[in-house]
């Protein structure tokens, strides 16, 4: 058993979540874990979550932390391999063969008989399905990219469950097999998420290859920080005051309710409207940019006034 | 040690294959176990892969952990979680022979805390508490520990006659309750392991046979489990068959594939490859006979029906006793049981009149039944001695894919008294007996893998 001293582990995880700090990410311990076992053992990681926690985001902050190019798949109904690992440059590969034809002649030119012609062109490079005629998609450029990469396959959930099956090659060895050309292995593993909002059941095959993080809406203490990160100039009462008003937003019964992307919208707006203090008048004019439907809005107007009361009484 | 966790793990629902643990094993040998929480969010990452799996995990690592990590405290001498699945068992086994020579009288006057919770340690591993599946164990697994520990000693002491010295008396008295502490603690640590390795045991016996039991006779309190169980099939056989259904969609060019085919031709593309999609739209019309003896059988078809509603699409439902009316629609805007009351309040009171309800059939949807509609026909067959209907049954047959005829009664009830199955039957592509949910399942099964 390798046995790497507990001090190390945790000392990696702390420094990590320092680093994505610096790079504007706010890390809960888990995400640093899981980032930290995702290297130490070679897996991707499934991030799952409600949208706009910043799962996207933690793999674009991972890429600029590892200074490894970022690789981002988007998966929708309907994307197949073509789109996600290769395709060939039919165009460079149709004038390969008018040229062919051209220097064909030069080549046979002292070939006896037929038989030593085809032995002639057996001999020749078979350059038609080859490497340089391969257009490299994310996939594929994830596995080329010589210092390793960050892969982001992002809403895994979106796509139709055949690509699933077809992503678990990669997974497991970080590898793909090009029918024409063979296998292609990556050198250097590159560092996998994977990300899911639920919209459907995501295959157990899938899952058991992966470490699997959910990312909940972040609490009291780390939303602050994400907006202090993110927003230095926001003065500190209000940033209080605007946590205490979405978290007790959080625990009504809405359609969709705010998360983080939104909080650091509203914010930014009060911000604009040089806001000091939430208001109930200031409140409902923005309060479209939390809420992300109607009802959502008329079921929670008439609780404003309470709802800015609690959270400056609060903070 | 881990793996007990994992069996832990998987009597609380969660899922954990073999792969998982063995990165369950490297995530442990990463972070070691120092750190509580670090490990927690590690191991929860490796082996919970869902939400509500996530939080039987928390339930469960709470439990355990407490409770391990309290008894390894005591163990100076190996503190290391064993990782390496190292025969535990010898390992307990010496723990009890290093220890015979104290015994437990001894530690229990010496008050010897560490030593004791050591002995306790070592005798829940040697008769293996983990195995204990339900509650009526208990006794048994107590016994066998505090056997194992040497109550006995302390009962020879407590029950052997002597002089009757006031000081051995009051030390009889601590004694006494020196013993009743303990059983209380090794009742603890036995509970502790019931609820760790059986949290969802009762619940999964408790399924387990209301699945096999007929229809029929599923009681008013079962209800709200057997609604879990049905979507809970449902649901898996949506996943297993949802890949069938496609959706219509338009051919286009697929460029690559003719490129590629019509390179022997110099490129020149007069061989055009199309992709294609299949289109198929399976249609399901079931009818019930929600008649006293068979509508309980009913209710739970509709409500399978309704929760398969995505692998099957177009589901039309009737309901007849006597008379036949559709219900797809009340089923589609209420809720389960509002519909059921509804319907069976309905339909249900009129005695069964098999050829009344076949002809109204034929007459309403007759003209929508072609080569994809799967007839779907849930009923005893007994017509009450009046017109079964055969007839009718037969042009709906020749127009439909198929029509299964399923029946709530055991074969050997079939054409005796005022059943028709013979009749009837032989206008069917397939005849089930269908009592239980295993039945049910099976045969949605096969529908939608025939039909979709």
């Amino acid at each position: 058993m390798p046995k790497l001293s507990k001090l190390s582990s945790e000392e990696v995880i702390n420094s990590a979540k320092k680093e994505l700090e610096g790079h504007g990410y706010i890390a809960s311990d888990e995400i640093a874990t899981a980032l930290y076992l995702a290297q130490a053992l070679i897996k991707p990681i499934l991030i799952e979550g409600p949208p706009g926690v910043g799962k996207t985001e933690l793999a674009i902050a991972t890429s600029k932390l590892l200074g490894k190019p970022l690789i981002r798949l988007q998966c929708y109904e309907g994307l197949d391999e073509s789109k996600a690992l290769y395709e060939w440059k039919y165009g460079k590969q149709l004038l390969y063969t008018q040229v062919l034809k051209e220097k064909l002649s030069d080549i046979l030119e002292d070939a006896g008989d037929l038989s030593q012609a085809v032995e002639k062109l057996h001999a020749f490079d078979d350059v038609f399905f080859s490497e340089d005629f391969v257009e490299p998609r994310p996939l594929l450029k994830a596995l080329w990219e010589k210092n390793g990469a960050v892969l982001l396959i992002d809403e895994i959930d979106k796509s139709d469950q055949e690509f699933e099956a077809f992503l678990l090659e990669i997974l497991q060895d970080y590898q793909i097999s090009i029918p024409e050309i063979g296998t292609v292995r990556a050198k250097v593993p590159p560092v996998v998420f994977l990300t899911s909002n639920n919209t459907r059941e995501i295959g157990d095959a899938l899952k058991r290859r992966c470490l699997h993080l959910y990312i909940p809406f972040p609490e009291h203490k780390l939303e602050q920080k994400i907006i202090r990160t993110q927003m230095p100039d926001v003065p500190q009462s209000l940033s209080k005051q605007i946590v205490n008003f979405v978290q007790s937003l959080r625990g009504m019964d809405l359609k969709k309710l705010p998360s983080i992307s939104e909080t650091l919208d509203w914010t930014r707006a009060l911000v604009l409207l040089n806001a000091t203090e939430l208001e109930p008048h200031l409140v409902r004019s923005t309060l479209n940019l939390l809420l992300k439907f109607q009802d959502d809005i008329e079921h929670t107007n008439p609780e404003v006034p309470t709802l800015i009361r609690n959270a400056i009484k609060d903070s | 040690m881990l793996s007990d966790f994992i069996k832990a793990l998987r009597s609380s629902n969660v899922t954990v294959s073999t792969a998982e643990s063995i990165d369950a094993n490297k995530v442990l040998a990463t972070v070691g176990i120092e750190n509580k929480l670090l490990l927690k969010h590690a191991l929860s990452m490796a082996l919970a892969k869902g939400i509500d799996d996530k939080k039987n995990f928390n339930k469960c690592f709470d439990l355990f952990f407490d409770q391990n990590m309290r008894l390894d405290e005591t163990k100076d001498h190996d503190r290391q979680l064993s990782v390496e699945s190292e025969d535990e068992h010898t390992k307990a086994a010496d723990v009890l022979n290093s220890l015979e020579g104290e015994t437990l009288l001894s530690i229990l006057e010496s008050d010897d805390q560490i030593a004791l919770q050591q002995l306790l340690a070592a005798a829940v591993q040697d008769v293996q508490l983990q195995n204990i599946r339900i509650f009526t164990q208990r006794g048994v697994y107590m016994r066998r520990i505090l056997e194992k520990i040497g109550i006995d000693t302390v009962d020879e002491r407590l029950y052997t006659p002597t002089d009757n010295d006031d000081a051995e008396k009051s030390d009889f008295e601590t004694l006494k309750n020196l013993k009743a502490s303990l059983i209380e603690d090794v009742a603890n640590i036995v509970d502790k392991n019931l609820l760790l390795y059986t949290a969802n045991g009762a619940n999964n016996l408790r399924q387990e046979i209301l699945q096999k039991t007929p229809l029929a006779r599923i009681e008013v309190r079962d209800f709200k489990v057997m609604k879990q169980l049905v979507s809970k099939l449902a649901k898996k056989l949506t996943s297993i068959h949802s890949r069938r259904r496609r959706k219509a969609k338009r051919g286009y060019l697929d460029v690559r594939q003719t490129i590629r085919k019509n390179i022997q031709y110099d490129g020149i593309m007069f061989d055009t490859i199309w992709k294609r999609v299949q289109i198929d739209r399976p249609k399901v019309i079931a009818i019930c006979d929600v008649s006293g003896s068979v509508s309980q059988v009913a209710r739970f078809l509709l409500l399978f029906l309704y929760s398969v509603s995505e692998i099957i699409p177009k589901v039309r439902s009737f309901a007849f006793s006597n008379v036949l009316g559709e219900v797809t629609e009340l089923f589609e805007n209420n809720s389960a049981e509002v519909a059921l009351a509804e319907t069976i309040k309905k339909w249900g009171s009129g005695s069964t009149d098999y050829g009344g309800a076949l002809s109204e059939l034929e007459r309403v949807v007759g003209h929508e039944i072609d080569h994809r509609t799967t007839v779907l026909i849930l009923g005893d067959a007994r017509s009450n001695y009046g017109d079964p209907g055969h007839l009718a049954l037969r042009r709906i047959h020749n127009r439909a894919k198929k029509v299964i005829w399923l029946n709530p009664e055991p074969r050997s009830f079939w054409d005796t008294g005022d059943s028709e199955m013979q009749k009837l039957g032989a206008c069917c592509d397939r005849v089930e007996p269908c009592r239980t949910l295993n039945h049910l399942e099976r045969i949605i099964s096969d529908i939608a893998r025939t039909a979709a």
